[in-house]
């Protein structure tokens, strides 16, 4: 606990949290991913656009390394979170995943109580020292998660009872629970509607002052507005990196210009 | 039917079905007749099943017993006086046949009823052979009691007792050595004076077997024991065993041609006859391990063999059927693969896990043939088990077993106690369904 507090004051610093080299992913014999080089900055909302199975989600699990339940699958490469080797033998992806929380596609919130959902990642990782300790990380992280207000009186009630919006902000306060460095979110607001998706982008954009937070979108209005930097993907390269503006509004790419003005995809 | 032309584009009216639509619903009609004929086909059978296996049974629960006073005296049950047991177990139940004998005599004269028997020995046919037993060991429990007259509820013959149920009938003794009609007209008369009484046969649920002459006071209990033993065994060996393979198999292990291997075998083993589990077991844990014969701890090993494969079935069903989205909420989170298994995936299988188990249990609890093998058929289990320990080591019969002993018995008496077995059998059946669907509800409550 405390190294990783000293471990974040450097973070300050540090402008660049993730930085990715010559990534390969092969699923099998057939390769996903090519030669993508990135470099992912702290407290920076980063969006990974592209169309479909162009292999944005699979290079966002690479980053926390939940690509290493799927037995098929194998990354060469180099990607270093603060310069540390995410995938040296010695790594144990655990404790990877409690510093690069995750939010997937489809609200999947466990089926307990509000409370144990969020209290979960903090019990297993032993971050709370006694009963108020805990209280205090699920009040904070349901706040972070823009949700307090609406569930503040109904804790043990069961996350699965809640609407679809609220369930993903749900799964957001979870993952932020575990005091995670970055959030990687994975197409957090294809299943929701316009409202919860205004909620869910709104909540990012305050994330930002804390973490490091990677989106997989498909919508290329969402990545303009939630985004400062964004990646363009494509059959498995990333095609451009560089600041949303200049994405959006300039791309030197001509498949990222075709791209978003809907030739694509 | 329109004319095709009425329509002002040239098309059909959607009021008026086409020969193709007519047809498809008729064979959908025809189809939901068949389905409704399958299921009222199968309910038939289940009534009639039911009702023959109620009909049949029920006589099993009660008993005729005969009232008597029974003079003690003390010349003949202990001639010395000094009320010593030792001395007093010299009188065998031969000695104290002719009490119950002039006990009849004196019930019949104190009603007075005829005795068309010269010999007083003729009487000792309405009541149990086990009669004198009974009563010497009532004596040898209490010394004090000779010298005095007692009264004894005594079991009567099967005979007697299949008479006042109407299994016995006037017609269907003429042949038998065992009973006279003179009897019979005394147990009318008996009946009347309230000496012999038909009630609620406890004993058969809670007693022993006994041998093939007394089917009267044959019960289930002892080899109720021998089944609760043996699905302690089964209980505590499959459940953990067969959860252990299942979430090895389904959540760590990496498919290879191993594990290929060992999950067609498992699959293939719950389709193996269980008689071959039997067989296995005589050879395994009696003949090699020299485990005892007719154990309840050998049935309940067999029975495990038999019953893990059920269980991983259902087990590696229920943990597949578990949304993998939780898997990966959890190793979002930073969860370990046991957390994840252990905190989220085997609690959301649990309610199929136990549903899996109680179906294997029951299937166990029914099976008879690899009892066969190991010697719990034929076996006579007429002293339920001394200890704990016993229980699982001591030679016992199993509920099934005792069905099908009783059935093989040449005594139709026994036969209706088959019956009375099997409705005993069914109803612990229901009892564990019961207690599935309970567990089940109660674990999908706390979710």
């Amino acid at each position: 606990m405390k190294d990783n507090l000293e471990g974040r004051k450097l973070v300050d610093q540090m402008d660049v949290k993730f930085k990715a080299r010559d990534v390969q992913v092969f699923y099998g014999e057939s390769q996903a991913i090519k030669d993508v080089n990135v470099d992912i900055l702290d407290k920076t909302v980063t969006a990974f656009i592209g169309p479909s199975g162009c292999g944005k989600t699979t290079f966002l699990r690479c980053l926390n390394r939940m690509n290493d339940t799927i037995p098929i699958c194998r990354v060469e490469g180099d990607i270093r979170l603060d310069d540390e080797d995410i995938y040296a033998p010695e790594v144990d992806p655990v404790q990877l995943r409690a510093r690069v929380g995750m939010v997937f596609q489809k609200p999947n919130p466990f089926p307990k109580s509000i409370y144990d959902n969020i209290a979960y990642g903090p019990r297993i990782h032993g971050l709370a020292r006694n009963k108020s300790d805990l209280d205090d990380i699920v009040e904070d992280s349901l706040r972070r998660g823009a949700l307090w207000d609406e569930v503040k009186d109904r804790l043990g009630e069961p996350g699965t009872g809640l609407s679809g919006g609220q369930q993903q902000r749900l799964c957001i306060a979870r993952a932020v629970a575990t005091a995670p460095e970055v959030l990687l979110m994975d197409e957090p607001c294809s299943a929701l509607d316009p409202i919860a998706t205004a909620q869910v982008e709104e909540l990012i954009d305050e994330l930002k002052q804390n973490f490091s937070v990677v989106i997989v979108t498909h919508s290329m209005q969402q990545a303009a507005r939630v985004s400062q930097k964004t990646a363009f993907f494509h059959l498995g390269n990333l095609v451009e990196y560089g600041d949303t503006d200049h994405i959006f509004t300039n791309p030197v790419d001509p498949r990222t210009e075709s791209y978003i003005t809907g030739r694509i995809g | 039917m329109t004319d095709v032309a009425d329509r002002p584009n040239g098309r059909r009216s959607l009021h008026d079905t086409d020969r193709h639509t007519r047809r498809r619903n008729a064979a959908e009609r025809r189809f939901r007749l068949y389905g409704i004929a399958a299921i009222a086909t199968g309910l038939i059978f289940l009534v009639v099943l039911l009702v023959s296996i109620v009909w049949n049974g029920i006589p099993a629960f009660t008993q005729t017993f005969v009232t008597l006073q029974v003079e003690l005296p003390e010349e003949k049950l202990d001639k010395s006086g000094t009320r010593d047991i030792a001395v007093m177990k010299k009188v065998s139940t031969f000695g104290y046949a002719p009490l119950v004998d002039a006990a009849i005599a004196a019930a019949l004269a104190e009603h007075g009823i005829d005795n068309p028997f010269d010999k007083a020995k003729k009487l000792r046919a309405i009541v149990s052979a086990s009669a004198p037993a009974q009563i010497r060991n009532a004596v040898l429990a209490n010394p004090e009691l000779v010298g005095t007259t007692q009264e004894f509820r005594l079991l009567a013959t099967s005979r007697v007792d299949g008479y006042l149920k109407g299994r016995v009938t006037r017609e269907s003794i003429a042949r038998d050595k065992n009973i006279d009609a003179e009897h019979l007209d005394i147990v009318d008369a008996l009946r009347d004076a309230g000496v012999v009484q038909k009630t609620f046969n406890w004993s058969f649920i809670f007693g022993s077997d006994a041998s093939e002459s007394r089917p009267e006071s044959a019960g289930i209990g002892v080899s109720m024991v021998g089944s609760f033993f043996m699905m302690l065994v089964v209980l505590a060996l499959a459940l953990p065993v067969g959860v252990a393979a299942s979430i090895y198999l389904e959540e760590f292990s990496t498919q290879n041609r191993f594990t290929d291997l060992v999950e067609v075998n498992i699959s293939n083993l719950a389709a193996v006859p269980s008689i071959v589990f039997g067989i296995l077991g005589l050879a395994v844990f009696i003949q090699f391990a020299h485990l005892p014969q007719s154990a309840p701890i050998v049935g309940g090993l067999v029975l495990t063999l038999m019953t893990l494969p059920t269980i991983i079935i259902s087990t590696r069903a229920s943990l597949k059927s578990v949304p993998p989205s939780i898997r990966e909420a959890a190793l979002g989170i930073g969860a370990s693969k046991m957390q994840t298994v252990m905190h989220h995936v085997l609690p959301l299988a649990m309610p199929g896990i136990l549903t899996g188990t109680i179906i294997g249990l029951a299937q166990a609890l029914g099976e008879t043939a690899p009892l066969l093998l190991i010697g719990m058929v034929g076996f006579i289990a007429s002293n339920p088990p001394e200890t704990f320990v016993d229980g699982f080591m001591a030679p016992n019969s199993a509920m099934p077993a005792q069905i099908y002993e009783w059935a093989k018995r040449a005594d139709p008496a026994y036969y209706e106690r088959a019956w009375g077995g099997i409705i005993i059998l069914l109803l612990f059946l229901l009892v564990m369904n019961i207690v599935a669907i309970v567990l089940r509800r109660r674990f999908e409550r706390r979710w």
